[in-house]
């Protein structure tokens, strides 16, 4: 038996695991579900020795694993399948398998031995795989076999998939449940990182869920549905709250049919629309990758459309809409980490009248818009010209967040965007939306957060495969 | 304040560099010190010299900061520069009766034309096909070359058909020329106020602000609702535009006519050039300056020691490694304190 007892890990202001407790038995499939950031990685990464946790103990048959040592934990029998390929592409399969099993650096190299227990598990799972291959030419498919038999040819108790279904397609997804399936019956510890509801109903024995680096519960499949698991997994619904009490204005945001490709040509958002007038907050809920991120991108035009169309109005009839957007990852989309803090809100202030003069910057007026931004939203900076990277998550956020919604734009789009916050720039946030909403923007606010949604939205639309699938919470339009 | 204590560092390790080297080259350093220094400044054509040579490494390397801040990495600096000449030559043959002043005009407006469209066909290859700008610009620098080959001793050949070079330029419609001793010409003017200019576009206009921003995060760019591949295109039609104009001002400056020894790889001394420079305009016109006197400099040396021209080269190269390497120490501690306190599960 696997056990682990109190652990815990801090990152900064998040704590990503706060003594978490479970036990994880042989011969059982055990789902570690939660949403992204309830710390299921964080948990997995400790046992398999890639992180050192601040407190707690991982235990096997009895015996303790010594923790923040991999290549010691996968010598005591924990083998980790990792989401992000860990292949050499310019190698074969054979050599891949070797490397797995590398002894020392010293003597000479047999790969085709190295390889073979590796390769005489393939076989006894069905799979047919040309031992000389470069693997870089594989599909993801076939390169995660390889990945999965370098875990195996180490013989070891436990594995470890983290989120092995990312990049499968449904029939090879069903392929990897039997293996799973098979390695259980053969006695072996099977972890899997899960978000997906339906594929851990599908192959887990048992569940583990965890919130916010919290244990919620472990139960037998058998005991739990998937409306209960989604109630572990983001807390239990609220009661609604009405925050926004201000008269609706004019339909601001209009969407009708929209068909939006994904960025591997999927049809991702799949013929819906919707309508948000001034002075509302809708709120669209639902696990990630559901469509969120081209709905979101489509609705503040910068992901063409398939079919369907988008009106965006202005407040003022006289001027042009203009739109605001917050995207969900910071580092990725909402800022230049390498660039400076002001140059990092004139992201959205290059298009401010009174801040240019048709091709120019007026430098010396947005400095001082600049420095405006940094005292009202209370962003804690050393000097405008730092590179943003210097700042903390929350105040990185608050850039996004301040240099978007200073000048209250009329359609404002932000998805999760107070993901990895601490509660008070959490709230800080929150305000701003609302505050926003007050002063009669129409908002869209997506949110794997049902807290969030609840205590925000004045309705809110479920999303699942790119379509609304319930209306659950307010009922205002 | 803090710039220009940077500056003030990187001069004493240049000149640091630059001791290393001649010691590593078995040089008197005291002596060749002296004669580097004084065929670089120490009289009006040693000055003349160092101006002339740091004109087009000073155009050319303003190219390469506009792609590489916009994360394009062109190599193609020398095919560009090539295309821009031959497009000024070409105006030249096409309308070699266009009165003198005008004619001049005309050139560089051509060079900077033919060096804009050849670094376009990089970017159209990397914005709509995937090439990455950094292979293709290389593979073009060759075709130019072979293109100059051709032209000079073909379709744009002197009209006495003797040698592969094209017509010489009228003296009258080459850029202006200082003093009569010396080869210094406007050039040189032109090429510090094309980087006063790149400077403003870089930093005070919106267009430059979004080719900063689009070479940091191109994701974010796009998320603002810029297109990155529009922004890219245009950063190296601006880039070519620039080494185009060196080309042209080297012609019309210098040379009055191509031959095979056209550019003395200038177009590929920019990219040293504008790395030394920070990949900062005004940091450009230091760096193009110290590669212009050490050209100057190292003829001096040369000319009365042992020394080949090779140890310029070799200077370069210490004096590159060096700042890069030292850079990239820089960015690493930086990031190390800067950790951002958050993190991932």
């Amino acid at each position: 038996m696997l056990e682990v007892r109190s652990l815990s890990k801090r990152y900064g202001p998040v704590q990503a695991l706060d003594r978490v407790s479970a036990s994880f038995l042989p011969g059982e499939v055990h789902a570690v579900l939660g949403e992204n950031g309830a710390g299921k990685s964080t948990l997995m990464q400790v046992v398999a020795g890639f992180l050192l946790p601040d407190e707690g103990t991982v235990t096997l048959e009895g015996k303790s694993l010594p923790l923040g040592h991999p290549i010691a934990s996968r010598a005591a029998g924990v083998e980790m399948v990792h989401q992000h390929f860990m292949l050499v592409p310019a190698f074969t399969v054979e050599e891949n398998l070797a490397l797995a099993r590398l002894g020392s650096l010293a003597g000479t190299l047999d790969t085709a031995r190295l390889a073979q227990p590796a390769l005489d598990f393939a076989r006894e799972l069905g799979w047919s795989l040309d031992p000389k291959t470069r693997t870089g030419g594989l599909p993801v498919g076939i390169q995660q076999r390889v990945e999965i038999l370098k875990a195996l040819s180490g013989d070891a108790p436990v594995l470890i998939f983290d989120e092995p279904t990312a990049v499968l397609t449904p029939d090879e997804v069903d392929d990897l449940f039997r293996v799973l399936r098979r390695l259980r019956d053969r006695g072996k510890t099977i972890l899997l990182i899960a978000h997906k509801l339906a594929e851990v109903m599908a192959v887990a024995d048992r569940v583990t869920v965890l919130r916010r680096g919290h244990f919620v519960a472990t139960a037998p499949i058998g005991e739990v549905n998937e409306r209960r698991l989604a109630t572990w997994m983001v807390g239990d619904l609220p009661t609604a709250i009405q925050p926004l009490d201000v008269p609706l204005g004019p339909v601001l945001l209009e969407a009708r049919d929209l068909v939006v490709l994904g960025d591997r040509r999927e049809e991702a958002v799949g013929g819906i629309g919707l309508e948000v007038r001034g002075g509302e907050l809708l709120g669209i809920g639902g696990v990630d990758g559901n469509g969120q991120v081209e709905l979101a991108e489509a609705l503040v035009g910068i992901r063409p459309l398939r079919s369907g169309q988008i009106e965006r109005r202005s407040r003022d009839p006289k001027t042009a809409a203009t739109v605001g957007y917050i995207p969900q990852d910071r580092q990725a989309d909402g800022l230049a980490l390498t660039l400076s803090i002001f140059d990092n809100l004139m992201i959205a202030g290059t298009d401010r009248p009174g801040l240019r003069r048709g091709p120019l910057l007026r430098i010396g007026a947005a400095r001082q818009w600049a420095d405006r931004v940094v005292e009202r939203f209370q962003i804690k900076i050393g000097g405008l010209s730092d590179p943003v990277s210097g700042l903390s998550g929350g105040n990185q956020q608050k850039v996004v967040v301040g240099r978007t919604l200073d000048a209250i734009p009329d359609v404002i789009v932000a998805m999760n965007p107070t993901r990895g916050l601490d509660i008070r720039a959490t709230d800080f946030v929150h305000q701003t939306l609302l505050d926003a909403a007050r002063a009669g923007a129409a908002i869209v606010l997506i949110s794997t957060d049902l807290d969030e949604l609840a205590a925000l939205a004045s309705r809110t639309v479920f999303m699942s495969r790119g379509r609304w699938t319930s209306t659950l919470l307010g009922a205002s339009a | 304040m803090r710039a220009l204590g940077r500056g003030a560092g990187m001069a004493v390790g240049l000149v640091l560099a630059l001791v290393i080297t001649l010691a590593l080259f078995g040089l008197p350093v005291g002596e060749s010190l002296r004669l580097i220094v004084d065929g670089a400044f120490g009289s009006e054509a040693g000055l003349s010299r160092t101006l002339v040579r740091m004109t087009p490494l000073l155009v050319t390397g303003l190219g390469m900061v506009i792609a590489w801040r916009a994360g394009m990495y062109n190599i193609g600096g020398e095919g560009q520069f090539v295309v821009g000449g031959l497009g000024g030559a070409l105006v030249f043959h096409l309308a070699p009766a266009l009165p003198p002043a005008l004619l001049n005009l005309a050139i560089l407006i051509a060079t900077i034309l033919g060096g804009a469209a050849y670094a376009g066909i990089a970017g159209w290859l990397e914005v709509k096909r995937g090439v990455p700008v950094v292979i293709s610009t290389i593979l073009l620098n060759f075709i130019a070359l072979q293109l100059l080959d051709w032209a000079v001793s073909g379709p744009l050949q002197e009209s006495k058909r003797q040698l592969p070079l094209t017509q010489a330029l009228p003296n009258e419609a080459m850029l202006q020329r200082f003093s009569r001793q010396t080869d210094l010409h406007s050039g040189a003017i032109l090429a510090v106020l094309v980087a006063l200019g790149v400077f403003g576009y870089l930093f005070w206009t919106r267009s430059g602000f979004r080719l900063r921003l689009t070479g940091a995060n191109p994701r974010a760019a796009r998320a603002s609702g810029h297109s990155p591949d529009a922004i890219r295109m245009r950063a190296m039609l601006l880039s070519g535009a620039l080494c185009g104009l060196a080309g042209g001002i080297e012609y019309t400056g210098i040379s009055g006519q191509l031959g095979m020894g056209f550019s003395q790889n200038w177009g590929f001394l920019a990219i040293p050039v504008a790395l030394l420079g920070g990949l900062h305009p005004i940091g450009v016109i230091g760096s193009s300056l110290y590669f212009g006197a050490l050209f100057a400099g190292t003829e001096n040396l040369a000319r009365f020691t042992k020394a080949g021209s090779t140890i310029v080269y070799v200077i370069q190269a210490v004096a590159v490694l060096g700042f890069v390497g030292l850079a990239a120490w820089l960015e690493d501690r930086a990031r190390k304190r800067a950790r951002p306190a958050e993190g991932e599960t």
